[in-house]
């Protein structure tokens, strides 16, 4: 039998080689190794073949094909570069257009991306991330069902909840509370502020990744009057002095001193957990207590498992302490549930979510949870203004295609291949795009900080992100501009070169597919239009509607005092000094102002479920804020039975379904031997709560022990100069309270301050409808500068023959009034439906969707639409037709 | 054409295309530079220079006959065009005149 070479290598080198090549190496290969074989044997040769073929494996024969080609497409290059910045240069203004729209819309698409990047980024900071979890509770609701879900889940837990888990569990390798928000009153030296406190376990150092920066985690909080603190508060209080070791006095129902044995970084602005100072638990009011009651829902609680902990046993583990911490106080609520609970339904489930996923899980309520549809909805309103500048983009190209035919024709004729024309001008387009994304890289630095604020967000352009986002922006904007390029060049690259080297065209430019694209623009424009009116509107109603009660001129102001008499007698003493004053209008005391916490109480009034809202008042409360008193009396001070006594709102009367108030009692604290609260007085509904709530029962009441003490100050001052009336206010109290801080608020920016995620929204809508409304207003100004070029010898035509100004006006606006028109038709109902779908559901009072909405709405895009194509529809009116006509 | 330049090896392999004529094909290339120089050169880096020669419009190629000895694979024969012929003539002169520019070295002695 005759040798042969080895199989595999021919096969290989026909799978590699380019295949005009192939047969003839193949052919010279074989040759040589017929020729070995008789020279050196069968064995040697075969080795030699396979050798001699594998140094084929080189590049100048593997990339022979796309070798030759790059030879002519980098040839061409510098000459396509070349013809596009001419065209460029040509065509300022379209250039310009294009440039503009594209970067802006690139910019907008950078920020989303920063946006979305920063949300996903929480927590991921914790080496232990993957460990960690927040425990919940999943609780069967026998109050107020909401539709379909019979439970509720939250992540307040009970205090014994975190410590038992550590010791029960062999899972759980580490767990800490974590109880943020209270504040106290801070004292070192001269030096008295309120601060926030946040409560948490030994474990809290070892767990997170929080970095300590001066003490030793290990062993801090094994003393309890420990507190750690961050760098801000440590300068705040001790300046340069080095904080550890010193001694510092909170005063939170009854003075503590605490040592200063750490400081830890402050928490990044990705975190979902913010601290600004570190105590151990047992400070907290009543912590035995707390330990012990296993009712009573209040503190957070993070668990780190073992890295070999099995979830399903932790589950069911979690399951057993339910049954043993739990039981009886489950039991006992399952005996006086209001509504009957079916047995095989679970009254209480510990559930836990993995530290990274808190953040979107926007079910469980914490204080910087988000909502993934801001991701989406922000992505969606960049997506449109980036189509509505592709579109820009296309239709210019478009109509000015006629200006490139010659071009087109003499490329062809010379002997550039449709492909190629596709290339050149899918490559103008790239380098607009190039130079669109450079602009809008500027632009973002430009405006984070005010995309910042708008969307209450810290993020930092870091050379890591920046280079992350720059590759981001290079994707879109290669795939924007292939995507905008794409269409031009295939209708340009059309052209036949014989038909246009002839001349046969006329000079008119074709701008067919272009109507449809003007109109997707402005339906997309509109839209944005409607919307952000909408919200303004709701905006204007919330801030100006009447809420029943008088929020100006109001100082609010804490009395630093704890839930004690104390604070009673604080509120008292400001008003005794204030009567002197004439700047202060009245003086009056409240458990708690609006927008700052409520109390909700639930009782059983005759065997049914009643709940109402409850603001411990005095006497003065009333005048001051202004609130309508509908029938009966105001308390009264000299009176000691009103101590008793309620006034309540309508909707409670209406809840009781009394017909004569006054005569009622209202027997809230379901008191057995009496008859309850009896009822002095009746207001009218005023807003307590946000606008996005209903009016619901509610009640004040001057019953200290049970409603609670006045631990917020309100203060009345004159109209006219507030700031001099503030200053008066805080002299008085740094006069009567030297020791206490003076924190105070405006009652009318505290209500404000429930809308502002509202409010941030529509600076959101309405500066992506400006960008919108300038870009597409742009784009409409070119294609009408072109069809009113386009026109000029008709113009001509028509005025020699008699047509006046308004006539040709009418003539060359017709067309876009009637697109606009069209494009306010399709965006009327997506708007519509975007509006009450979306955005208006969060709001029981609402302003009405009405048709003048629309109108409005659409007279100003027609305004600007027109507006905008009159300039050039002046202009050509005005020629004089001999200029035009005589070439011809 | 003055900034066209051939390599040292281009030039070899673009002579030996020049003296083989119609049988100027890879493996012919490789054992006439064997045979006449004594130098040991490598196939693929024959095919490599004489599709670089191509390129530049050296040598022309086409398809020649198949014979027995290469499992019926066909030849491509490159054939040195006008061009290359130029090329190699002004080389050569190029290097005749720097060669008579040396000062000639005399025999002194015996």
């Amino acid at each position: 039998m005759k040798a042969t070479p080895p199989t595999w290598v021919r096969q290989l080198l026909q799978k590699v080689c380019p295949p005009h090549l192939y047969e003839s190496i193949e052919g010279d290969l074989l040759e040589q190794f017929e020729f070995d074989l008789t020279a050196v044997g069968e064995t040697k040769a075969r080795r030699r073949f396979t050798w001699n073929t594998l140094r084929f494996l080189r590049p100048g024969i593997l990339l022979r094909n796309r070798f030759t080609n790059n030879l002519i497409n980098t040839m061409m290059v510098g000459n396509y570069f070349k013809v596009a910045a001419r065209n460029i240069q040509k065509r300022k203004f379209y250039s310009f257009i294009n440039a503009f729209g594209l970067s802006i819309g690139l910019a907008f698409c950078m920020l989303i991306a920063l946006y979305i990047q920063d949300e996903r980024k929480f927590d991921q900071f914790h080496t232990n991330k993957n460990q960690i979890y927040r425990m919940e509770a999943k609780s069967y609701d026998t109050w107020q069902q909401k539709q379909g879900d019979p439970y509720e889940k939250w992540a307040w837990l009970q205090s014994g909840l975190g410590p038992v888990l550590k010791d029960e569990l062999p899972e759980v390798e580490r767990a800490t509370r974590f109880n943020d928000g209270n504040r106290a009153i801070f004292r070192y030296g001269e030096k008295v502020f309120t601060e926030r406190l946040t409560y948490v376990d030994k474990d809290f150092f070892t767990m997170f990744s929080f970095q300590l920066l001066k003490g030793n985690a290990d062993k801090i909080f094994i003393d309890k009057a420990e507190i750690v603190l961050t760098p801000a508060i440590a300068q705040k209080y001790f300046g340069e002095e080095d904080p550890i070791g010193k001694t510092i006095e909170i005063d939170n129902n009854g003075v503590k001193s605490f040592t200063v044995t750490g400081i830890i970084e402050p928490p990044p602005a990705q975190s979902s957990l913010s601290y600004v100072l570190l105590l151990p638990q047992e400070n907290r009011n009543n912590y035995q207590h707390q330990m012990e009651n296993w009712g009573n829902y209040g503190t957070p609680t993070f668990v780190q498992l073992r890295a070999d902990a099995d979830l399903v046993v932790f589950k069911s583990n979690l399951e057993k302490i339910v049954e043993k911490y739990v039981g009886a106080v489950l039991e006992q609520a399952r005996k006086v549930s209001p509504i009957p609970i079916p047995a095989d339904v679970k009254m209480l489930e510990y559930e836990f979510t993995p530290l990274p996923d808190i953040h979107l899980k926007k079910e469980i309520s914490w204080e910087k949870v988000s909502d993934p549809q801001y991701s989406i909805i922000l992505g969606g309103i960049a997506l449109l203004i980036m189509l509505i500048a592709c579109i820009n983009y296309i239709s210019l190209s478009l109509t000015t295609s006629a200006s490139r035919r010659i071009e087109v024709g003499v490329r062809k004729v010379v002997g550039a291949q449709r492909n190629q024309l596709v290339y050149q001008f899918s490559f103008e387009s790239l380098i607009l795009a190039v130079i669109s994304l450079v602009i809008g890289f500027a632009l973002v630095i430009l405006f984070l900080p005010s995309f910042n604020a708008f969307t209450n967000k810290s993020i930092e352009l870091t050379l890591l992100n920046g280079v992350q986002l720059f590759s981001v922006g290079l994707a879109l904007t290669l795939v924007t501009g292939l995507l905008a390029g794409s269409y031009p060049s295939l209708f340009l690259s059309r052209f036949k070169p014989a038909a246009v080297l002839k001349g046969g065209f006329t000079s008119r430019l074709q701008a067919g597919f272009t109507k449809p694209l003007v109109v997707l623009q402005f339906a997309l424009s509109a839209f944005l239009i409607i919307c952000s009116v909408m919200m303004y509107r709701q905006m204007q109603f919330i801030t100006t509607k009447d809420l029943g009660y008088n929020k100006d001129q109001v100082l609010v102001i804490p009395t630093q005092a704890g839930w004690t008499e104390a604070s009673d007698r604080v509120v008292e003493q400001f008003r005794t000094r204030a009567q002197q004053e004439p700047m202060i209008v009245s003086v009056t005391g409240t458990s708690s102002s609006f927008n700052q916490g409520y109390s909700r109480y639930g009782f059983k009034i005759k065997e049914e479920m009643k709940s109402a809202y409850v603001y411990a008042a005095d006497p003065y409360y009333i005048p001051t804020l202004g609130i309508t008193l509908l029938e009966g009396r105001n308390f009264d001070a000299n009176i000691p039975a009103d101590s008793n006594a309620v006034i309540v709102n309508e909707s409670l009367v209406r809840d009781m379904k009394w017909t004569d108030p006054l005569n009622e009692y209202y027997n809230w604290r379901e008191d057995s031997a009496g008859m309850g609260a009896r009822v002095i007085g009746v207001v009218k509904d005023y807003h307590y709560l946000s606008l996005e709530q209903n009016f619901e029962p509610m009640f004040l009441s001057m019953d200290k022990r049970n409603v609670g003490y006045l631990t917020t100050l309100m203060v009345k001052v004159t109209a006219g100069d507030v700031t001099a009336g503030l200053d008066r206010v805080k002299a008085i109290w740094k006069e009567l309270f030297p020791d206490k801080p003076f924190d105070y608020t405006f009652l009318d920016e505290d209500v404000a301050k429930q809308y502002s995620s509202y409010q941030r929204w529509m600076s959101i809508m309405g500066l992506a409808t400006g960008f919108a409304i300038l870009i597409s207003c742009l784009g409409l100004f070119g294609l009408a500068g072109i069809n009113a070029v386009n026109r000029t010898k008709e113009i001509g035509i028509r005025k020699v023959m008699g047509a006046d100004m308004r006539t040709i006006f009418y003539l060359l606006n017709k067309q876009f009034v009637i697109l606009a028109v069209i494009a306010f038709v399709l965006a009327a109902p997506l708007s519509w439906w975007f509006i009450t779908k979306w955005y208006m559901k969060d709001f029981t009072f609402k302003v009405p969707v009405s048709w003048d909405l629309f109108a409005l709405s659409m007279g100003v895009g027609l305004l600007l639409a027109l507006a905008t194509v009159s300039y050039h529809a002046i202009k050509v009116a005005r020629v004089n037709p001999a200029d035009t006509l005589k070439y011809e | 054409m003055s900034k066209e330049y051939l390599g040292e090896f281009e030039e070899l392999v673009l002579t030996m295309a020049g003296i083989l004529q119609e049988e100027a094909y890879g493996n012919a290339i490789v054992t006439e530079i064997k045979e006449r120089v004594g130098r040991e050169v490598n196939l693929s880096a024959v095919h490599v220079t004489l599709y670089r020669l191509e390129d530049k419009g050296f040598v022309k190629s086409r398809m020649g006959g198949a014979t027995h000895e290469r499992g019926g694979r066909r030849k491509r024969i490159f054939t040195v065009t006008n061009a290359g012929l130029a090329m190699l003539r002004t080389m050569k002169e190029a290097r005749m005149d720097l060669w008579k520019l040396i000062p000639q070295l005399k025999i002194v002695g015996i």
